[in-house]
């Protein structure tokens, strides 16, 4: 993790003040377990199978919408939310009903290793409800809007949603989840400074329309 | 009820009284929330109730793997966290038509003197956790303060309620991505506490009703009537997910099994008696389905004092199905049930005939065998897991039996025949918090729509409103 950290910067740096700035507001979590970098492995797997699954689906890919995908997630945004969960920075009503007392049991080694597992899954399968809201999503998501001064998505999650360091995979995720992820952000009811601010002028046809898209790929 | 007639009835049914007793008290107390199982898991009501005591698929996964999500109770850190929890229910009744004339003395009496006032119904505490990551359970242990005595003056009383241990296990292959087998062993004191689908009776629908309201007297066996008398011994599978498969033994909760009974031995169980259960279950989406089947076969001791005699036989089938959609915000669930019960009197029905009396206080059957057939269904709508309607529609209906219940004015036998519905509404403000306006209609009770005691009192007339308050912590 201590290697993941410093990478993280390195490209901040590289990539101009937009990276600066999102790698400033993010970067910290990618570093909580940097001191400690072991992996259980084969616990994660247990714990994964035996527990996570329950909620999150065989290999991560949920068959309810109201918990997120997490197969072929990016491993240090799944490290970041886990330690969200662990210390309470994350506080929307899912994650205090459900994630605080998962992720507050779990070891970090098991966490790495959990972050680890899914990260290495097959994605989950693209699922196109309504192709007229997913070609509108695209627009949004490859251009932003400009004259709002909102930026692509894909700057940050990739041409094709599938994340970009730590910035998480959007694709395959469940519609209803980025959704309401989004409209957390919106209200502040998930602290995501930088991507509210991106987000807080965003319609609510505008979010179903890019949940809808992201999910189609 | 108040005629030398039925008094003289309810006398020969004595062994009926007997179960159902147990019966009502576990419908005043069958319910499930215990909040050291969230401190345990650190997760909130809502991760394993869909409503308590109502189950998710991820609740039905906690029970089945023990209980054993979480931390354990004990770990070098010391206690974890304090394996206690209560609750306690205080509600208002009001029976639709509450006075009926008294055919001796001619006076008017109250069928329930406690009506439209704020009662505490019962209060309960559950010791519940996770013991080891292969063992956990909880004990429930439950005053019922509408306890009354034979001369019908309140005396309340506490006693142990539902009990429920498990040991457990996991098998996956390697690279599996879910459970392959999840297996263990549960002893507990009441058929159906131990199942995860609450189309069962143990946490079947009404999950709380009111312990003042009339309610009627004869049901199947396995839909309550051996409550905290039984101890159970059983093990099951759940196969990837999909299909379950229970066997259970049960026998009178006495000797080393007697801390797991509340009141007086009535079982009268003969030995080790089987209980099946076989369910398939299916999740997609937000939906799950479950189609079941489950049944008890007993042989039983017609007066469970005299253990010497033949015995009788009760042979209960049941048919079950589930349905539930669980979202943010939408929340729809339906449970339903078919139990068909065969009573074969072989002891009692014997000994009526040749003596004209039965075995003790055993029954006293007018045929060798007799049915009970009995429906539930009903669906429910949560809004964010707040607000909340339910309707339900139950019927029993069996065989006619003069002995068993009764006669009518025109000398015919009569039936244990029941039917209605119920209207419920449920508020909860907070997860651990639940208001509830409950309506019951009966359109048949106790074996007729109209005058079913013989003294002018209709089936509807015992329609009952209820106002309860129920509080876990």
């Amino acid at each position: 993790m201590r290697e993941r950290c410093r990478e993280g910067k390195g490209v901040a740096m590289k990539r101009g003040s937009l990276w600066l700035v999102l790698a400033a507001a993010w970067g910290s979590p990618f570093c909580a377990y940097a001191e400690d970098a072991a992996v259980d492995i084969v616990k994660a797997e247990q714990t994964a199978v035996n527990l996570c699954s329950t909620c999150h689906g065989p290999r991560g890919v949920s068959r309810s919408a109201e918990f997120p995908i997490l197969a072929a997630q990016r491993e240090g945004y799944l490290l970041a939310q886990l330690d969200a969960f662990r210390t309470h920075a994350r506080a929307e009503k899912d994650a205090h009903d459900f994630m605080w007392g998962i992720a507050g049991q779990l070891d970090p080694a098991v966490i790495r290793g959990l972050a680890r597992y899914y990260a290495s899954q097959p994605p989950a399968p693209a699922r196109v409800d309504d192709p007229a809201l997913v070609a509108k999503g695209k627009a949004l998501f490859d251009a932003g809007v400009p004259e709002r001064g909102i930026p692509a998505c894909a700057t940050c999650h990739g041409a094709h949603a599938e994340g970009m360091g730590d910035f998480p995979r959007l694709a395959g995720q469940h519609a209803k989840y980025v959704a309401k992820q989004i409209a957390y952000i919106q209200t502040l009811v998930r602290a995501a400074p930088v991507m509210h601010g991106i987000v807080k002028d965003f319609a609510p046809a505008e979010i179903q329309a890019v949940a809808a898209y992201v999910q189609s790929l | 009820m108040t005629d030398a007639r039925q008094r003289g009835t309810l006398h020969r049914c004595q062994w009926l009284a007997i179960v159902a007793v147990p019966m009502l008290l576990s419908v005043a107390a069958s319910s499930l929330a215990v909040p050291s199982f969230a401190r345990q898991t650190g997760q909130e009501c809502i991760a394993c109730h869909v409503s308590f005591p109502e189950l998710t698929p991820y609740g039905r996964y906690f029970k089945l793997t023990g209980y054993t999500i979480g931390k354990p109770l004990f770990s070098e850190q010391g206690l974890n966290y304090v394996p206690i929890a209560a609750m306690a229910q205080v509600g208002v009744t009001r029976t639709s038509r509450n006075h009926e004339t008294d055919p001796d003395t001619g006076e008017s009496v109250e069928v329930n003197p406690r009506n439209d006032r704020l009662e505490l119904c019962c209060a309960s505490l559950f010791a519940a956790s996770k013991l080891t990551e292969f063992m956990g359970g909880f004990v429930q242990w439950t005053y019922d303060h509408q306890q009354s005595n034979d001369q019908g003056q309140r005396v309340g009383h506490s006693g142990m309620d539902n009990v429920d241990l498990r040991i457990v296990g996991r098998y996956s292959e390697a690279g599996a991505a879910e459970p392959d087998l999840v297996y263990g062993g549960t002893l507990h004191n009441n058929p159906t506490v131990q199942d995860v689908w609450n189309s069962t009776p143990a946490f079947g629908f009404p999950f709380t009703a009111s312990s003042l309201a009339s309610t009627p007297s004869f049901a199947t066996l396995i839909d309550g009537g051996l409550a905290q008398q039984v101890a159970g011994m059983g093990a099951y599978v759940f196969w990837k997910k999909s299909l379950y498969a229970e066997l259970s033994l049960y026998r009178n909760a006495d000797g080393a099994f007697s801390w797991m009974r509340a009141g007086d031995n009535a079982a009268g169980l003969k030995g080790y008696n089987p209980y099946w259960r076989l369910a398939y279950n299916h999740e997609w989406g937000p939906n799950s389905i479950m189609v079941g089947t489950y049944g008890l076969d007993v042989r039983r001791y017609p007066d469970s004092t005299i253990t010497d005699s033949p015995t009788d036989r009760v042979l209960d089938t049941a048919l079950d199905a589930q349905y539930q959609y669980i979202t943010d915000p939408h929340t729809f669930t339906a449970q339903l049930t078919y139990i068909h019960e065969k009573q074969k009197y072989d002891a009692s029905y014997a000994a009526f005939v040749s003596t004209g009396s039965g075995i003790g206080a055993g029954p006293t059957p007018s045929n060798a065998n007799d049915t009970l057939r009995t429906w539930k269904a009903k669906a429910t709508y949560y809004h964010d897991r707040k607000y909340g309607g339910t309707l339900a529609l139950f019927s029993t209906s069996g065989s006619s039996d003069a002995g068993l219940y009764g006669t009518d004015a025109d000398g015919n036998a009569r039936r244990p025949d029941n039917r209605g519905y119920i209207v419920e509404l449920d508020y909860l403000p907070i997860q651990y918090v639940r208001l509830m306006l409950q309506y019951t209609g009966y359109t048949k009770f106790d074996g007729a729509s109209t005058n079913f005691d013989g003294n002018g009192r209709n089936a509807r007339d015992n329609n009952t409103l209820f106002f309860n308050a129920w509080v876990a912590f």
